[in-house]
């Protein structure tokens, strides 16, 4: 019945033709803010920096920093270098886990205050596909963050990231990243139903930092917070890289241990997310509308 | 409008609760960090949580007052009730002002159950000239309203790139000013070609090395850094005014004051 | 005769709001905000939704282009319900809401239309030959390619009624488009609706202004506090008023006046809008303006009245609404006297 040019149930193409022109416009108004992608690769340096000169200062020198840092927390590193390059990947990985909780899990709510989100719901797209343009912007968007932030505090710190296997690094960082959009799904539900997103969101992501290891591995917590704090995906994600680059056990066990649960995390997750997205986007159209906030 | 800044944190329950507990995860971060790099030297701990924990205060108070003042016109701007706010009578001074009144009070609890935290962790802070130390606190305090005015003018003009800068001028005073550190951790290139000409950096020296007992670290005695603390706190808030004082008259004259 | 292409069936809404009143726990508060209502929109029309603000008329539109789920009743859309086939209501609509803000400041109004033409499933060559279409249409031409950020909000609400274009939707929602529009501007609005509507778009339009609906709309339903209370054409409502005039009195007029106007037999309704300046405006709703126009002015004049102008005024769908409702569809007036029902048709 219907005439003109959309339609209600599109092929393939238009749906591909929503995600390529959600991940363009992403792109596009995050290009025209000055600065904001020069500072997401500049705050993770900033914050393994903290640790680095707190350490040189405790300890009296980088190096006993590093024997004491190691010692205390019962990994197996060496170099002041091996300890610069623990809290430059802990540091990355932080960052990334905070760009999905800002990008995905703020989403809506950015949308509410800028008056989009009702446009938005006024089309047929379905959200399947406008997620899956935001999560690719996201996607890409972290991988350039991490990258130029390893680069960056590469050359800060004297550290060379490329002595370990930096490509599996990247495959994990990789693999890791849709649980975190599915934890990202699972808050932006959240964020859709309460009015301080903003301070929810903000608290979340130390809650991640701390329970993922940024500055420490997760061992040196207490039997049953060790336990929850394992069972985070950004944990096991920032385990895995910081193992697999700087040669350390890790502490999920074997690698071949940490791939399957990095593989089972990157489909159950998001799919727990997504659902608890799609259940909660239903009630609030029926209690106050998608608009409100 | 302190009353109103009040009224609608309580509304907020959700977001008080949140803050405070943020700021309780940063310092426990930091504090077990530093417990992890010292090789359990139970007076080592003590005296760089001390220095990180009082450090953290500082870091605190600017935060708000950057926030609380240059933040809160942003909003107003995006809400669209910045141009009702002028068109009332109310001094815009006493409207600047009376928002980091409001906060600061739930600041002042939140430092305080932050070195609580620093405390319980590190098992102890060398506490020492009590109010001498909340009297430099007290002036740094003054200093960073005089940055908040300007921030506010600078939002009023850059809009939503004002946050960007202020976001990185903030990690800017972070490392350069040392406040999770001390000066010490710094090379001494940085601290002579940067840290040093930064009236923060006093401003952070003289609060932390006030309550810990120990000389001051940027090279000059307690009276030097006395006196530039005290110029700092009665020059910038009235220096920032008058550039927020500007940059307001200016988007009036141009119209662009309800713009967002 | 045209079929109905939307069609509503009882369809109603209840908020829940919280109310917080001083010295009192808070109270969740029920609000009715749609009772019940029944509605048929004819393929090829313009429908007009009058109403005052609270009326209800913005969560119609909300229920009917599926941003809202309506808490009891059902509708239709196109042939698609708007509860189990969302998706294909929202290809076959475009919408503008009120006050529209759907647009991203930090694109350009063009790309803000390719965008929501891509949402829309627009093929990318009918997108772009549309969007040039909609630029020539609406003169965009020296807007269109800067940043949303930079737009007067003429500009903006402009340029999110071609959002609302862009699928070239057989179905057109439009709630209250003209309202931050200048006059020269909402008068163009206008006329494009008519013209639309003469290329064959259904639109269903909401306004609180009166002077819109009669201009453009083919019937109208007048609603207020979630119930239609009248339908028609903007002739057939006004002839539901029978042979009442009204006679409009300018002046100053103490409180007192209002219930000795009512008193005078023959006075079937009074409201009032007052002016800041102390002068009020009275619409007096009598069966023979002539014969009761003598017994008018001996009940305003003296007792400290002051009367600047009187005359009879021709009926308008405001007065169908004083009628009905004992209220006019200004935001500021008084309501006068008890809800009119009087043996009135509508």
């Amino acid at each position: 019945m219907s005439r003109g040019f959309g339609l209600g149930r599109p092929g393939p193409r238009a749906s591909a033709g929503v995600v390529w022109a959600v991940f363009r416009a992403r792109l596009k108004i995050i290009t025209r803010y000055k600065g904001a992608v020069f500072l997401e690769s500049i705050i993770p340096v900033i914050f393994a920096g903290l640790p680095i000169l707190l350490g040189a200062a405790v300890a009296g020198g980088e190096q006993n920093a590093a024997n004491n840092f190691f010692a205390y927390t019962g990994t197996t590193g060496r170099t002041a270098a091996d300890f610069r390059l623990y809290m430059l990947m802990g540091s990355n990985t932080f960052m990334v886990v905070t760009l999905m909780l800002w990008l995905i899990g703020y989403w809506v709510r950015r949308e509410q205050e800028t008056g989009t989100l009702e446009a938005l719901y006024l089309t047929p797209a379905k959200r399947f596909h406008v997620l899956a343009g935001v999560t690719s912007y996201t996607f890409i968007r972290a991988l350039i963050a991490f990258l130029v932030a390893t680069v960056l505090g590469a050359l800060l710190f004297n550290v060379n990231p490329l002595e370990g296997n930096f490509l599996a690094a990247v495959a994990y960082l990789v693999l890791g990243i849709p649980a975190l959009w599915g934890i990202s799904f699972f808050f932006g539900a959240l964020v859709m139903r309460i009015k301080e997103a903003n301070s929810v969101i903000q608290l979340l992501q130390w809650v991640l930092a701390f329970a993922m290891g940024v500055y420490f591995p997760v061992t040196v917590f207490p039997f049953l917070l060790r336990v929850v704090a394992m069972g985070f995906p950004p944990t096991l994600m920032n385990d895995a890289i910081r193992s697999t680059l700087l040669g350390i056990a890790s502490i999920y066990g074997p690698w071949y241990v940490v791939l399957g649960l990095m593989l089972i995390a990157a489909w159950l997750v998001p799919l727990l997310g997504y659902e608890f997205f799609g259940w909660t986007e239903r009630r609030v159209k029926r209690d106050q509308g998608v608009g409100q906030f | 409008m302190a009353r109103k800044t009040l009224l609608e944190y309580s509304r907020y329950p959700v977001a008080f609760g949140a803050l405070f507990a943020q700021i309780f995860l940063i310092i426990l971060l930091f504090v077990l960090t530093t417990v992890a790099f010292a090789g359990g030297d139970q007076r080592t701990i003590s005296r760089f949580a001390g220095a990180m924990g009082y450090g953290f205060v500082v870091n605190i108070i600017l935060s708000f007052t950057l926030w609380e003042i240059g933040f809160s016109i942003r909003e107003e701007q995006v809400r669209g009730t910045l141009e009702s706010l002028y068109l009332s009578p109310a001094n815009k001074f006493s409207n600047l002002v009376s928002r980091i009144f409001a906060v600061l009070s739930i600041t002042v609890l939140m430092c305080l159950g932050g070195l609580a935290v620093v405390s319980a962790v590190a098992g102890g802070l060398p506490v020492n000239n009590v109010g001498l130390g909340l009297l430099a606190l007290l002036l740094t305090t003054s200093g960073f309203l005089g940055l908040g005015f300007v921030f506010a003018g600078i939002t009023i003009k850059l809009k939503e790139t004002a946050q960007i800068l202020v976001n990185g001028l903030q990690f800017f005073f972070m490392i350069f000013c040392a406040m999770f550190y001390p000066f010490l951790a710094l090379p001494s290139f940085v601290v002579d070609d940067i840290s040093r000409w930064i009236p923060i950096s006093y401003c952070v020296d003289l609060f932390r090395q006030t309550l810990l007992g120990q000389q001051p670290e940027l090279g000059v005695s307690y009276a030097v850094e006395w006196v530039i603390v005290l110029a700092f706190g009665i020059v910038s808030p009235l220096v920032g005014y008058w550039i927020y004082h500007r940059i307001e008259r200016k988007a009036r004259t141009d119209g662009t004051l309800g713009e967002y | 005769m045209a079929e109905p292409i939307i069609r509503a069936e009882g369809l109603s809404k209840t908020f829940l709001s919280k109310e917080r009143k001083k010295g009192e726990k808070k109270r969740k508060k029920e609000v009715h905000a749609l009772k019940s209502v029944d509605l048929e929109v004819l393929d090829g029309e313009v429908f007009g939704l009058l109403g005052p603000n609270g009326a209800g008329k913005t969560t119609l539109i909300k229920i009917l282009t599926t941003l809202l789920l309506p808490t009891g009743g059902s509708a239709w859309v196109n042939g698609y319900s708007i509860t189990k086939e969302e998706d294909e209501v929202r290809a076959s609509i475009g919408c503008m809401l009120m006050g529209d803000r759907g647009l991203y400041w930090k694109l350009t109004g063009r790309e803000n239309l390719d965008y929501f033409g891509a949402l829309y499933h627009v093929p990318r060559p009918d997108r772009a030959k549309q969007i040039e279409h909609l630029i020539a249409l609406l003169k965009l031409d020296d807007f269109i390619d800067r940043t949303v950020e930079t737009y007067s909000s003429g500009q903006r609400m402009i340029v999110a009624f071609a959002k609302s274009l862009v699928n070239d939707a057989p179905i057109l929602f439009l709630d209250e488009p003209t309202v931050t529009m200048d006059v020269p501007t909402a008068r163009e609005l206008r006329r494009i609706v008519k013209d639309l509507n003469d290329h064959g778009k259904t639109i269903l339009y909401t306004t609180h202004l009166m002077h819109e609906a009669e201009e453009l709309c083919d019937r109208v339903a007048i609603i207020d506090h979630g119930e239609i209370i009248a339908l028609g054409t903007p002739r057939e409502l006004k002839d539901s008023l029978g042979h009442e005039d009204v006679v409009s009195l300018e002046g100053i007029f103490p409180d007192a006046t209002v219930s000795r106007l009512r008193a005078v037999p023959g006075v079937l309704e009074v409201a009032v809008s007052a002016e800041d300046d102390g002068r009020s405006k009275l619409d007096v709703m009598v069966e023979n303006s002539r014969a009761m126009l003598p017994r008018i002015i001996e009940a305003v004049t003296g007792q400290g009245s002051t009367v600047e102008e009187i005359r009879p005024k021709e009926i308008t769908l405001e007065d169908v609404f004083v009628a009905k409702t004992g209220r006019t569809l200004a935001v500021d007036t008084r309501v006068v006297g008890e809800k009119a029902v009087r043996g009135r048709g509508g």
